[in-house]
């Protein structure tokens, strides 16, 4: 997040778009209830009625994967209505012209014919945020996980420096990282091309840094993608794998694909805390510590890092991973000899200048810092580009709509989504060992719009089997008005219903993120549940 | 009962120390993280307890943790062999605060009520309870309104009164008493001073609530059925169903029960907290919900604290502790709730004088002629009206303060 989560109370105007924040992140939601019952505005834009949407004061229920047009359309409103920021727009900003002369050359009406919405709500949507003084953007997974996903982010941006809505406290652009410690492991070098800091890797200097502190040559290649090595099938160029705390077999998008990969392995070693669907895949299983069975940090959403504290000691023959690491890299021939995690901590420190002034000591006397904080006296960063984006200017980069890979067809009539629901993590691997919360969701349930449910003649509680190119499942039906007509949704937090089966690994070509949220699919009833 | 003595500050550890001797010492203990929390105590001389303010958390998991064993099994030869388990060991509360105190006289009406449970009435019966007044209201606090607080009368085995380098500890049960006569060292005879003293923090603290609640009208309103369903399908569509309010609720004694299997042979059977803001709480086993989440989702939680408990035990089962404020996500908490079930009725006049007379009329403590003497030598004088009253021997100060916390509600 370029914001702090505590600043979306002070916005004018909050949009939210592809985010099911009520379910996926209830801290950021309490706050967006807040904004509202003080009278701030949101905007809601999904292709499903959720939670959040009933607290809009107006929600753009768009056909899925058609987030570009609907941007657009939102921008030549603001530019042929002259709201934009031109002040800020010449400051700080580059290329204006590029995307200024591609939203000319597109024709308004058509744009909004692609989104499914009425341009009176369109108009409405754009002028509230153009003229917000403070206006905030916050963007999940609806947004990344398309096919045009970078497009799509970009647009985004486009919108927030067409206004002015960036470098300022209640304003900028706001991606909600799940899980508490993603964020951290993008910082941490867990992507193909950087070391921890997002330092690249092709960088000489960075890479001679790295190499002298570690004592080791490094490659200067960029690393694979997940999505190259757990798709590649049986034959594919990686042979072995240490998969930690992941289960792809049930999360990564067409599954059958992974599994097969995973099993044409020469090796594969899986670290979990319980036995997952992946894990049932390994060669040597190693049983990892839970967070609350060591100590070190996670950085949130809004970057900042926290320390956590060991409250129990690790239960039975389990280890934490830092352990598992170490002692593995031992037995490889390469000592990692760290007394504690405040010495990991300070060797991230000495190398990665966005980390450059945390360390433990300062974490446990207040309530994390956020990063960017390069020295010991840095209080640290609530919001970012506040003089200047990370790149010096912020750079327009004009997109056009992208349809889906997989469209609906005859053969495969509707458009599935995916999510999450409240009460369960990712796979389930943890969540659905509480007896509490397996009671209160113990499955998954499609969500179909009541008129196509009752055209193919299915009734709430029926069983009916989902398929795309890729696999079927079978799954109950829940007809519902929370989805538009030729659209289903459904949460992958289930084994019973893997549905990425289903899915479709068409990735975004620059992220390589994959289209989860849209796959071509066909149902079929096939009997009552009881 | 009802022995009142002063405890100097600096006796405060050795007094805790001898009552640990033979208990569990569990008291408010500030973390390292700035949350302030009951804890067990091991040594007085490393941990610093903090009495500046109500702790986060109620003492409730220590009578009803959020899970508990009660029993464990072992199957041999298809016979199953229970075996019981004790969860208690004998404790001493301190440093509670009325709320609390409250709180485990209301569990006590649910669990010690036939048929009893074992477990909690052993733990109830290992337990002494040492509480301290509340001299200054935190900012969420409404005891007064449900009248819990800020001190007590009874209900506590003692109960301390902070009067700057000195507690006034006062017993409210035999066991109380027994602790005076135990260790008498501890203990110095009250002055007059001492008495006068603790009633005027007493009542200075009647004085110091910054939220005025108005518990008896929302009560009105629930059981004429006066809540509007817009009212009810609002609060359903802010509720996330996380069951905070319930967890952190002192008196939300809601449970499951269920069996965790630890292997073919053995297992425990578990209660655990729940709460009736989830779905599975009503959910039965075919998938129907007789409860419609989206409109009553809340409607159970705030008709039973306002409304049953006080049809069935003639007092709310909320005791404005206010803990649960800022708790939910959706910002519907029983404090926002009476705000919006009341909205609409007037809000009284700040004039307390005249307040005051009125209170006493319509409690028919005072006629018209007595009010009406006192107001005219009040404008001769300038005298405070309460003060009036009582020099004429019209009413006692109880008197006073007894319509007074009828106001605040």
């Amino acid at each position: 997040m370029t914001n702090s989560i505590e600043e979306l109370r002070g916005a004018e105007v909050i949009m939210v778009i592809g985010s099911n924040t009520t379910e996926a992140h209830p801290q950021v939601a309490r706050r967006l209830v807040a904004a509202v019952d003080n009278g701030k505005n949101l905007i809601v834009i999904d292709p499903r009625r959720t939670a959040i949407s009933e607290f809009a004061d107006i929600h753009l229920q768009i056909r899925p994967g058609t987030d570009i047009p609907l941007l657009n359309a939102m921008m030549r409103i603001i530019l042929d209505e002259n709201l934009i920021d031109d002040v800020f727009i010449e400051m700080r900003t580059e290329n204006f012209s590029s995307l200024r002369d591609s939203l000319y050359t597109m024709d308004l009406n058509e744009l909004i014919a692609i989104t499914g919405v009425t341009a009176e709500a369109i108009g409405q949507a754009a002028r509230m945020y153009a003229r917000a003084q403070k206006g905030v953007i916050c963007y999940c997974l609806g947004i990344t996980q398309h096919i045009c996903g970078t497009g799509n982010v970009e647009s985004i941006a486009n919108l927030a420096m067409i206004t002015g809505n960036v470098e300022q406290s209640f304003t900028g652009v706001n991606p909600l990282r799940g899980q508490n410690n993603v964020q951290g492991a993008c910082d941490m070098g867990a992507l193909p091309g950087v070391f921890p800091g997002y330092q690249p890797v092709q960088d000489l200097e960075t890479r001679k840094k790295f190499e002298r502190a570690w004592k080791k040559s490094l490659p200067e290649n960029l690393g694979m993608t997940l999505m190259q090595m757990t798709h590649s099938g049986r034959d594919g160029q990686i042979r072995a794998m240490f998969i930690m705390g992941e289960n792809p077999v049930l999360s990564d998008p067409h599954a059958s694909l992974v599994k097969e990969t995973l099993e044409g392995l020469d090796f594969l070693a899986v670290s979990d805390i319980f036995l997952t669907e992946t894990a049932e895949l390994a060669d040597v299983v190693f049983p990892a510590a839970s967070f609350a069975e060591k100590d070190g940090t996670v950085t949130n959403s809004e970057r900042r890092v926290q320390l956590m504290r060991r409250a129990i000691l690790p239960i039975g023959k389990c280890r934490t991973d830092s352990d598992i690491i170490m002692e593995l890299s031992k037995r490889m021939g390469y000592r990692m000899d760290y007394e504690d995690m405040a010495e990991v901590m300070e060797e991230i420190a000495l190398l990665t200048p966005i980390y450059g002034g945390i360390y433990h000591d300062r974490l446990e006397k207040d309530w994390g810092l956020q990063w960017p904080c390069t020295d010991r006296n840095h209080p640290g960063t609530p919001y970012l580009h506040k003089y200047s984006f990370t790149r010096g200017k912020g750079r327009f980069v004009p997109a056009e709509h992208h349809p889906p890979d997989e469209s609906p067809d005859s053969e495969y009539p509707f458009l599935l989504m995916t999510g999450r629901v409240y009460h369960h993590y990712h796979t389930g691997t943890m969540t659905r060992t509480s007896e509490m919360l397996e009671r209160e969701a113990p499955r998954a349930v499609l969500e179909i719009h009541p008129d196509d449910a009752g055209s193919l003649n299915i009734r709430k509680g029926d069983m009916v089997k989902i398929s795309s190119k890729r696999g079927s499942i079978e799954i109950e039906a829940e007809p519902t008005t929370r989805v538009m007509k030729k659209s289903l949704y459904t949460s992958f937090n289930f084994r019973e219903t893997p549905v990425n089966i289903l899915t479709n690994p068409a990735m975004d070509p620059v992220a390589e993120c994959p289209e989860y949220k849209i796959c071509a699919v066909k149902v079929e009833k096939v009997g009552h549940n009881e | 009962m009802n022995e009142k003595f002063i405890l100097r500050k600096d006796h405060l550890t050795g007094f805790l120390r001898k009552l640990s001797k033979g208990h569990r010492l569990v008291a408010p203990v500030r973390n390292r993280y700035g949350d302030l929390m009951f804890q067990v105590i091991d040594s007085l001389e490393t941990t610093d307890l903090d009495l500046s303010e109500q702790a986060q958390e109620s003492p409730k998991a220590f009578f009803l943790p959020q899970e508990e064993v009660l029993f464990s099994y072992e199957a041999s030869g298809g016979i199953y062999d229970f075996r019981p388990i004790n969860n208690s060991e004998q404790t001493v509360y301190f440093g509670l605060r009325s709320c609390d105190i409250s709180a485990i006289l209301y569990m006590d009406v649910i669990f010690l009520r036939s048929p009893r449970d074992d477990h909690y009435m052993k733990k109830r019966k290992d337990s002494i309870l040492i509480s301290i007044g509340c001299n200054t209201p935190g900012e969420n606090c409404f005891c007064n309104a449900t009248r819990t607080g800020p001190f007590l009368e009874y209900g506590f085995d003692l109960q301390f009164t902070d009067l700057g380098d000195r507690f006034f500890v006062e017993s409210g049960r035999a066991r109380g008493d027994e602790i005076f006569s135990e260790w008498p060292q501890f203990f110095h005879p009250v002055t007059e001073e001492d008495v006068r003293l603790q009633y005027q923090l007493a009542l200075e603290a009647k004085a110091g609530f910054r939220r005025q609640i108005h518990v008896e009208p929302a009560f009105s309103k629930l059981r004429d059925d006066a809540v509007d369903t817009a009212v009810w399908r609002e609060m359903a569509s802010r509720c996330d169903g996380c069951g905070g309010c319930a967890y952190i609720c002192p008196t939300c004694t809601c449970f499951t029960i269920f069996d965790r299997m630890e292997s073919t042979e053995t297992g425990k059977r578990i209660r655990a907290w729940d709460s009736c803001t989830h779905a599975g709480f009503t959910r039965m086993a075919g998938g129907h919900n007789p409860v419609d989440m989206k409109i009553d989702a809340l409607r159970r939680r705030f008709m039973h604290k306002l409304y049953y408990d006080y049809s069935a035990f003639r007092r709310p089962s909320c005791v404005g502790c206010g803990r649960c404020v800022d708790m939910c996500f959706g910002g519907v908490d029983i404090v926002k709730f009476i705000d919006i079930v009341c909205a609409g009725t007037r809000k009284r006049t700040r004039d307390s004088r005249r307040i005051l007379g009125d209170l006493l009329l319509e409690a028919g403590l005072i006629s018209r002629t007595d009010l009406e003497k006192a107001l005219s030598r009040q404008a001769d004088t300038g005298e405070a009206l309460g003060k009036i009253l009582m020099d004429l021997g019209l009413v006692t100060c109880a008197e006073i303060l007894g319509v007074l916390s009828l106001e605040n509600m």
